[in-house]
């Protein structure tokens, strides 16, 4: 009689990720508002740029004449947010680095690597979430401020709230593609630490 | 067939290169471990011990040899079933506790549940459980940085009990703790080996650890100089 070679199931399930995801975010807030900095800062600008382009448009609808942004402000879009994805890349590999003991321990419990791999991914989602938000609610109030002064505060109330909603789901997504790709390599690096390595390591 | 020794090694093997040179972690141990055994590892560091630990508990392969755990030759398992026997085979505690600082005692010994796909209130419970066995009913929501020394590896026991594991891989548990609090750490593993039936293996340098042990493995540059059995020492006891 041969013994069955018993070997059941290893699970982390998405629900479990964002738990002991968002608990790291917020009892390492410290950190996680380092990483959340730079995408907020980001999005900031590019809400900004995205808020004004929209009240310039439903000015020109109104009045006429050719209002439009500059194209030098695309150009500095585009490097703000290469700027933002590398500087939560490199917040990212910090957080790596500190939490060595804590992947090691969590592989030695069972953990595989796309557990962990998963636990960071899903930790920038949150991070993209929560700092994509803010960043439009600065943009917003920075595009109303600057609109009101140059335009008057009447552009504001005639653009329709359904395209600021829209626009807000845009940004969203845009800080979460961000975050996800600046995330991937710190991710893949955490998932992929030898725990004897990481277990040996001194912090 | 059960196997008559949950853990076997067979002419283990691990080198490592080091700057071309060629360093015998581990150089042909053979070593059988009975199920229920407390088994004491003794030598000093650089003998193996760790590395010895390593490959038992499926972290490294070796060099050369075999590990057959409950029957089954683990060198032959993919890095699934190596993460499935970690989880719910073997159990872990370290000479630094390793527990995660950011969670929660409880949460610290629902950990290992999680990755065995047991439901979380029924994770909590059972973390609830074994917390109050290792007499921390009343610190369950305590971080580990709240905790004394001899408290956070009584969490630590507790997280590597979570899953009921067959054997249990102490690293220098007393080692980073004062004589009185060590004896406790060593009471209470003892009780988990008798009562829980759990094979105990303990790499350690105390003299305490030794005494309380079924045999005592002596090993010194990645070999096993001999066996002898346990409790030579006698146990030091306190009022």
């Amino acid at each position: 009689m041969e013994e069955k070679r018993e070997v059941g199931r290893i699970t982390f399930s998405l629900i479990d990720a964002f738990r002991l995801g968002y608990d790291n975010v917020k009892r390492r807030f410290n950190r996680a508002a380092l990483s959340m900095a730079a995408i907020t800062l980001g999005i900031a600008f590019f809400s900004t740029l995205s808020l004004m382009d929209t009240f310039f448009r439903i000015y020109t609808q109104a009045e006429g004449g050719g209002l439009r942004m500059e194209s030098y402000q695309y150009w500095l879009l585009l490097v703000s947010l290469v700027v933002c994805v590398v500087s939560i890349t490199n917040s990212m590999l910090i957080a790596v680095y500190e939490r060595y003991r804590e992947i090691g321990t969590m592989k030695c419990l069972g953990a595989l690597d796309q557990h962990v791999l998963k636990l960071f991914l899903v930790e920038s989602i949150i991070l993209a979430l929560l700092g994509g938000s803010l960043g439009y609610g600065i943009g917003l109030v920075a595009s109303i401020i600057s609109v009101t002064f140059t335009l008057g505060f009447n552009i504001v109330l005639k653009t329709p709230p359904t395209s600021l909603l829209a626009l807000l789901g845009e940004t969203i997504l845009l800080s979460v593609a961000l975050s996800t790709v600046a995330t991937m390599y710190p991710a893949y690096r955490a998932a992929k630490l030898d725990p004897v390595e990481a277990l040996r390591y001194e912090v | 067939m059960r196997s008559e020794y949950i853990i076997e090694t067979e002419d283990l093997a691990r080198y490592y290169e080091v700057g071309g040179e060629v360093i015998k972690a581990l150089d042909g141990v053979n070593l059988r471990v009975h199920r229920g055994e407390y088994l004491s590892i003794v030598g000093p560091s650089g003998a193996g011990k760790t590395t010895l630990f390593n490959m038992i508990g499926g972290l490294d392969r070796p060099t050369r040899g075999r590990v057959i755990i409950d029957g089954v030759d683990i060198s032959q398992l993919d890095a699934y079933e190596l993460a499935w026997l970690r989880c719910r085979k073997i159990g872990y505690i370290f000479q630094t506790f390793n527990l995660i600082d950011t969670l929660t005692a409880l949460e610290n010994v629902a950990l290992p549940t999680i990755f065995a796909g047991v439901p979380r209130d029924e994770g909590e419970r059972k973390a609830k459980r074994l917390l109050e066995a290792v007499g921390l009913g009343d610190r369950l929501n305590h971080k580990p940085r709240e905790l004394s020394a001899g408290q956070q590896q009584r969490v630590a026991i507790a997280r590597a009990m979570a899953n009921d594991p067959a054997i249990i891989l102490a690293d220098e548990p007393t080692g980073n703790l004062d004589l009185h609090t060590g004896m406790e750490i060593i009471n209470l593993l003892r009780d988990l080996n008798e009562k829980r039936g759990v094979t105990l293996i303990s790499a350690t340098h105390d003299l305490k650890m030794i005494g309380a042990s079924d045999r005592v493995v002596y090993m010194r540059d990645g070999k096993i100089e001999k066996i002898e059995k346990g409790g030579q020492y006698p146990s030091i006891d306190f009022p």
